[in-house]
């Protein structure tokens, strides 16, 4: 067989490998990022992910986005600039919050049994398919990075308020103020409650709604474009096929 | 007309570019393994789990521990000495069908990969979160971490190394030197298992239960982002299969 030979023997054949391949191809990307981001996720914003009385109105909304534009940045950075495929946010998100949904389930209910609306991950689908879509029509990583950044950080309460607004109510109980999320926190006790108690809700201007959430949200867009840039990078550097030239 | 039928008879003889029962077998053992194991945790995290004094602690789950440790050291052993003592020495002078017969089964192995990544970075790591937020350690070899760091990273190792072996041995793409992100990929996530040691150091040193989020936990994301490195193997794969689809064909 001469060296300038094809591997497959027809057309046919040769779609049919190239679709195979496809396929391979996207369940291993989909699963190995969904480890390596749902490893990084979990540890750098998981305490606010896992419990709804986690999820205020301040360090919720500012940290999920900043630490949620990673991967999908990275990966835009492969798909989109080397193969024009538009759904490299979208694709990491989904990753994450399957990862997130079977653990939440299986683990958090079905091991540790906290109830399910206690547990559920935090939606992240709007502002990536806004991410992919800004690319998409762009085709500018600038615009991406800036536009669809602070869209990532904007969208990220209002797109988490269907489900969350009834835990964000406010109830009196036993002569304390404070949100259904919280006295659901105090039935289920674990052993972040001190950090709980240090962290969430604190500062000057706590309420039950109004302003904090949108200046967080605006605030987390503002460094989920920084963010955007430097990870744009990362997937570029991870994405080339340099070898060692060793002895 | 009889050279024809010889071509043919050769076709019909001949192993399947794909294959497939080694995919389905190799995702299925992984996928009913760890339901074993998910199963396990159920049923004896709870009663034999919560005291590392209690005897029973030592039967269920320190002798699990010790099982995994032996079973472990001897897969790698004999499945990375399988694949490169079997390793084709004139990797160079293969047929181009051959080739992409063989990059069809290091797609098997990174598949098996990915499945294991799954099961150890995310089902078995984050399950480690709910269990130390509900449960008080009173050792290093809790039911979690001995199923997380002692079974579920071992396994997704030894799988990738399997992948690296297996494209170093048999591909001519893996001859012109090592792929710095293959070997970010593989090497990346394997370096969460030594992380392990600072991690358990830092527990035994500080009471670390109240955040998950902690810095402590950081080498674990670092390590973690390596995972990125298999979008650089998918870049050298594309150009290679490429290459071996779009020659002319014969």
């Amino acid at each position: 067989m001469s060296a300038s030979q094809s591997a497959v023997r027809s057309r046919a054949e040769a779609v049919k490998v190239s679709r195979t391949f496809d396929w391979m191809i996207i369940f291993t990307l989909f699963f190995v990022i969904l480890g390596g981001y749902h490893v990084h996720f979990m540890l750098v914003a998981g305490d606010w992910d896992f419990w709804s009385d986690w999820k205020d109105r301040r360090l919720w909304v500012t940290v999920l986005p900043i630490m949620a534009i990673t991967f999908p940045a990275a990966v835009q950075a492969v798909l989109w600039w080397r193969y024009r495929i538009a759904f490299g946010a979208t694709l990491c998100i989904l990753g994450l919050l399957l990862g997130e949904w079977v653990n939440r389930y299986f683990n958090f209910w079905g091991w540790t049994y906290f109830p399910i609306n206690f547990v559920f991950p935090s939606q992240l689908i709007p502002g990536a398919i806004v991410l992919d879509v800004v690319l998409l029509v762009s085709g500018s990583m600038q615009l991406t990075a800036v536009v669809g950044g602070l869209a990532f950080g904007l969208l990220f309460y209002p797109g988490n308020w269907p489900m969350m607004a009834p835990l964000h109510l406010p109830v009196e109980y036993n002569g304390m103020m404070m949100t259904l999320a919280d006295l659901s926190g105090y039935h289920y006790v674990r052993t972040g409650m001190p950090e709980y108690i240090r962290m969430v809700e604190k500062g000057t201007l706590r309420t039950f709604g109004k302003d904090v959430a949108p200046v967080s949200a605006f605030f987390s867009g503002f460094v989920s474009i920084i963010v955007y840039f430097v990870w744009h990078f990362f997937g570029r550097w991870f994405g080339n096929t340099a070898f060692t030239t060793g002895s | 007309m009889a050279a024809t039928t010889e071509s043919v008879k050769a076709d019909a003889a001949e192993a399947p570019l794909l294959n497939k029962r080694n995919l389905f077998l190799g995702v299925a053992l992984y996928c009913v393994f760890y339901a074993w194991v998910r199963w396990y945790e159920g049923v004896y995290g709870w009663s034999a789990g919560m005291d590392s004094f209690a005897p029973e602690f030592e039967t269920y789950w320190m002798n699990f521990l010790y099982i995994e440790f032996v079973l472990e050291v001897s897969t790698a052993g004999i499945l990375w000495g399988y694949i490169w003592k079997t390793r084709d020495r004139k990797v160079m002078s293969i047929t181009p069908r051959e080739e992409l017969r063989r990059h069809f089964t290091h797609w098997t192995w990174l598949v098996c990969y990915a499945v294991a990544i799954y099961f150890g970075a995310s089902y078995f790591t984050e399950q480690d979160g709910t269990w130390h937020q509900t449960i008080v350690r009173d050792t290093d070899f809790t039911p979690s971490h001995i199923i997380e760091f002692y079974l579920s990273y071992p396994i997704y190792i030894i799988t990738g190394g399997a992948a690296f072996l297996y494209a170093k041995t048999r591909l001519p793409t893996y001859q012109q030197g090592n792929s710095i992100q293959y070997m970010v990929a593989t090497v990346g996530p394997f370096m969460i298992l030594p992380n392990v040691g600072l991690n358990e150091w830092g527990h035994t040193f500080w009471f670390m239960e109240e955040l998950f989020v902690a810095p402590l936990h950081y080498g674990f994301v670092f390590f973690g982002w390596s995972a990125l490195g298999v979008l650089g193997v998918l870049n050298i794969e594309m150009a290679a299969l490429a290459k071996l689809l779009k020659k002319d064909l014969a």
